[in-house]
């Protein structure tokens, strides 16, 4: 109970800091909604269903979207020197990751609903199927995103290619979730039955498990010197 | 009384240290262990060739053509055992990045470093021939399939691998940096295999190790176990050639074209 109470301290704590000018959810608003844009301008909807694409391009967004902000969740720290003291604090490593992807899930969940609104406004899908279904497929993807982004975000900010690197790391193992993601959402934009689409829905809940608890278990041996 | 007033028969013999004992870290140590490892890398290295040229006459003359595909199946016998080295190699680079985070031991790390090499070059045989067979099988070089897809995403984990190691200013950060991703990439390796039971997929089952035994004809299963001894013969001999260059590297801090290591 306590190790939440401070997973959520570290979690506020961030949004907080990115509330009063942190940078990165701004870029990535703007980023999805020109990417939704750019998507759909380019698409020729005489000879592709709107409501076929939609899901592949709106998982597409969101991974860029985690290359674009989740992977900087500790450039400002880092680079004030804020993030070795959060180290030296009284803090499990289990917890600062957890905090982090937690705040990186709640600026990904902003960025997803844009996201869904804008490909389905640009497309012009009328109707996208259940509300309900999306949030419940997006809701594991989106857990595996932010917790990679965190994990990477790290990895990648210690090396001279920057950000470069952070797709070249994170997308083949991100490259499963967004297949199944993509699959699961596609089917609920056709309006399919739920038994369509639960399977992929417990596949991206057993990466998003995965990715949590791994990253909670190696953290600790990005953060030695 | 002064010290120099004692007759020297009865001064006390002075205490010599005890010698110390041997300790595995001394300087001579890791020399001598990057020869044995060069020696045993030579050898395996030798066999394996040998073997494999045994297995171009077996592929070339002696085992029977495929029925329904013809003499491009014999690509087989060069794609599956490449594959097998592949993820054997990616597994012992798994396993060592594992030992190196827990033991802080560098021959760990030289040996996942040895590994990762080999199974980079062996995995791009892997790509490059799976392709060439499913040209002419599925007709066409590439699919959505899922082993495939999934074993081209650990192959660009591991060209990862190096990216981050050369990339992080500081080595010892980065190679655990390396050992951290290494482990994580490993992870598709048990989807790898389940993929083909588990997804709709074009890529043909197991047909050796199976329940009801192999269903391969008994020819075409020796060329195939050959041909497997031949690959994991070569890639054991490259292995160990390597991390015996990779631990005089280390000890010498010069690379083997003899430039200044960087950032060492």
């Amino acid at each position: 109970m306590r190790e939440l109470r401070r997973v959520a301290i570290i979690a506020l704590r961030d949004l907080r800091a990115e509330l009063r000018g942190g940078g990165r959810l701004p870029a990535m608003i703007a980023f999805v909604v020109l990417a939704s844009f750019l998507f759909a301008f380019t698409i020729d909807r005489a000879q592709i269903s709107p409501r076929g694409i939609a899901a592949p391009l709106l998982w597409l967004i969101l991974l860029f979207a985690v290359a674009a902000g989740a992977g900087r969740t500790f450039d400002g720290e880092e680079d004030d020197g804020a993030f070795r003291h959060l180290l030296l604090a009284p803090v499990s490593r289990h917890a600062i990751f957890l905090g982090k992807s937690a705040a990186n899930l709640v600026l990904l969940w902003i960025v997803t609903v844009l996201a869904f609104v804008a490909i389905t406004a640009f497309l012009g899908v009328g109707a996208p199927g259940s509300v309900s279904h999306h949030a419940a497929v997006l809701l594991p993807g989106t857990i595996g995103l932010a917790a990679s982004g965190a994990f990477f975000g790290l990895v990648s900010r210690h090396s001279d290619l920057g950000d470069s690197l952070l797709p070249v790391l994170a997308f083949p193992l991100l490259v499963p979730v967004v297949f199944f993601g993509s699959t699961a959402s596609t089917r609920i934009f056709l309006e399919r039955p739920w038994t369509e689409v639960s399977g992929s829905v417990r596949l991206l809940w057993a990466f998003a498990l995965g990715f949590v608890t791994v990253g909670s278990a190696l953290f600790r041996h990005l953060t030695e010197d | 009384m002064p010290d120099s007033d004692i007759p020297d028969s009865e001064m006390p013999a002075p205490e010599m240290p005890a010698p110390a004992p041997p300790t595995p870290e001394t300087p001579a140590n890791p020399a001598k262990r990057a020869e044995r490892a060069g020696g045993l890398g030579f050898a395996l290295s030798a066999a394996g060739i040998a073997v494999t040229l045994l297995v171009h006459w077996m592929v070339v003359d002696w085992v029977p053509t495929e029925a329904s595909q013809g003499i491009v199946q014999r690509i087989f016998y060069i794609h599956v055992p490449a594959a097998w080295v592949t993820f054997l190699a990616f597994g012992i680079v798994a396993l060592a990045s594992a030992a190196y985070l827990w033991l802080e031991e560098e021959r760990a790390d030289a040996a996942a470093v040895a590994a990762a090499e080999g199974g980079l070059v062996f995995g791009a045989i892997m790509l490059i021939s799976g392709p060439l067979w499913g040209r002419i099988a599925w007709g066409a070089y590439w699919s959505g399939e899922p082993r495939l897809t999934l074993t081209l995403l650990l192959w660009f984990t591991y060209l990862g691998y190096f990216l981050l190691r050369g990339s992080v200013a500081n080595p010892r950060r980065g190679r655990r940096f390396a050992a951290v991703l290494a482990i994580v990439g490993s992870l598709n390796i048990p989807l790898i295999h389940v993929s083909v039971t588990w997804f709709r997929s074009l890529h043909p089952g197991p047909v050796v190790i199976k329940p009801e035994g192999p269903t391969l004809h008994p020819d075409m299963l020796a060329t195939l176990l050959t041909s497997l001894a031949g690959f994991t013969l070569l890639f054991l001999g490259l292995f160990f050639l390597r991390y015996g260059t990779e631990l005089l590297e280390r000890r010498t801090g010069l690379p083997a074209g003899g430039r200044a290591q960087q950032g060492e």
